[in-house]
């Protein structure tokens, strides 16, 4: 009888004890699984696969309203679902990648503390989500057609790599008009420059021409000593002439000019 | 925790229209994420998956090379116009492969074409049309493409855009590297580049 008495304080003690601990462990578990439950996702929400999935599920009454039971066969055919997931298996690429560029930085981060345990903590989480998701997105594929799994995201990546590729070039040529238009009008501002400077070029000729004409014309008068020596002189007193091919028209009316007045 | 449920998504009022195949989103939904995807363009042929990326149909291939040996020889006849034009049927017909078709062929094809049509614009002295071919070019395959770089190097000097001659031909050469004749190709060019640029700036001095 004794013995009871005295057995029953340390089995309290242990009953006690281990109660403790267990409502510590279950308590501090729960929070801890609350915390992690509340991170914030790393990513933002999939709508490729959100879509995939609701298409899927696509109630066949619904989707069809006219078609009613009588059209018991698949309301969404096979293609657009294929399409549906592979445009998931295309967002999934990129989610991958953008985990694995992102893994070695973060960890450099956390070693050295500048980041806390949520954000690894969420990481974590995304990588393991995406693992999952990939597994699926190649089952899916393999239910749809045997042996697809395996290549349903090579086909992915080189679609996502085409259509970069597709979209910088489009860039570039959408450039084009831009620059058809500033060249144009940058051509139009050396055309005036060249026409302005053209312009005395043209003129002087002129000028020139009509003493030497008139010394040509003249020959006979004794007035021609006079005025051929102008008509000499002009491409000298007018300054040395801009352009290149201004001046060689110049010394052709000086030769005429000469001629004019050996006349 | 971590553990994520399958069957858990967002359930979106989609709506298949049965003839057209196009989905559409009922009452004006908001999808959640920011980047929403393009529309969904089903594939034509029904219960069809596409193909891996290799080996692939050289239908294709035959039909672009073709177009590009046809628009080489008219090149060649200097008809540079019919050629540039037979020239941009080969990038719309490269540039229409379907997605799924292995990148790096698209990349390559398209360099070439690009930057022959490059020079068939040069040709007739289209200067903004050849720099805007040899940019694509680079932008499709930045190496081994000594040709399209030292095109546009030239389009832009041609325009007397000196700097920027100058910064594209010093690009290509960092891609291409200096040794080699493609390098001593580019820095003949870039020598030439300098020479014009100094000259435009005597001439603003003189003005």
């Amino acid at each position: 009888m004794v013995n009871w008495i005295t057995l029953a304080v340390p089995f309290a003690y242990l009953g006690v004890l281990l109660g403790s601990l267990a409502t510590f462990s279950s308590l501090y578990r729960k929070r801890k699984a609350m915390k992690s439950f509340t991170l914030e996702p790393w990513f933002p929400p999939h709508a490729p696969r959100d879509i995939y999935f609701s298409l899927m599920h696509l109630d066949p009454t619904t989707a069809s309203p006219s078609g009613g039971k009588d059209k018991k066969a698949p309301a969404v055919p096979d293609s657009v679902l294929k399409a549906a997931l592979l445009r998931r298996a295309i967002e999934d690429i990129k989610r991958v990648m953008a985990l694995r560029v992102q893994k070695p930085a973060l960890a450099m981060l956390l070693q050295r503390g500048s980041v806390g345990d949520d954000l690894w903590q969420r990481f974590l989480r995304a990588e393991k989500e995406m693992e999952d998701e990939v597994k699926d997105v190649v089952a899916e594929a393999n239910a749809y057609a045997p042996g697809w799994g395996q290549t349903i995201f090579q086909s992915a990546n080189e679609m996502l790599n085409n259509a970069i590729l597709r979209e910088r070039v489009e860039k570039q040529q959408a450039k084009l008009q831009e620059e058809k238009q500033s060249w144009e009008k940058k051509k139009d501002g050396y055309l005036k420059e060249l026409d302005a400077e053209a312009a005395p070029a043209a003129k002087k000729p002129e000028d020139s021409a009509a003493p030497a004409a008139a010394a040509a014309a003249a020959p006979v008068t004794p007035t021609s000593e006079s005025a051929s020596t102008p008509a000499t002189k002009t491409p000298e007193s007018s300054g040395a002439p801009p352009s290149v091919a201004g001046s060689e028209e110049d010394d052709a009316v000086l030769v005429e000019a000469e001629k004019g007045a050996k006349k | 925790m971590s553990q994520i449920d399958d069957d858990l998504y967002n359930q979106y009022p989609l709506h298949l229209n049965p003839t057209s195949k196009s989905i559409t989103l009922n009452n004006n939904h908001r999808i959640g994420a920011p980047e929403r995807p393009a529309p969904l363009a089903p594939h034509p042929r029904p219960a069809q998956h596409p193909p891996p990326p290799l080996p692939m149909n050289p239908k294709r291939s035959a039909q672009i090379s073709k177009l590009r040996d046809s628009a080489n020889a008219a090149f060649r006849k200097s008809a540079f116009a019919e050629a540039a034009r037979l020239y941009t049927y080969a990038i719309d017909m490269a540039l229409g492969r379907p997605g799924w078709e292995p990148v790096t062929l698209a990349r390559d094809e398209l360099a070439g074409l690009y930057s022959n049509r490059a020079q068939a614009w040069m040709s007739q002295r289209l200067w903004v049309e050849g720099v805007v071919d040899a940019r694509c070019s680079v932008e499709c395959k930045p190496g081994g493409n000594v040709k399209a770089w030292w095109r546009g190097g030239k389009c832009l000097a041609e325009m007397g855009r000196w700097d920027e001659a100058r910064e594209f031909v010093e690009r290509g050469l960092e891609v291409e590297g200096r040794a080699g004749d493609g390098g001593k190709e580019l820095l003949g060019l870039l020598g030439e580049v300098e020479e014009g640029s100094k000259r435009a700036q005597r001439a603003v001095k003189g003005n």
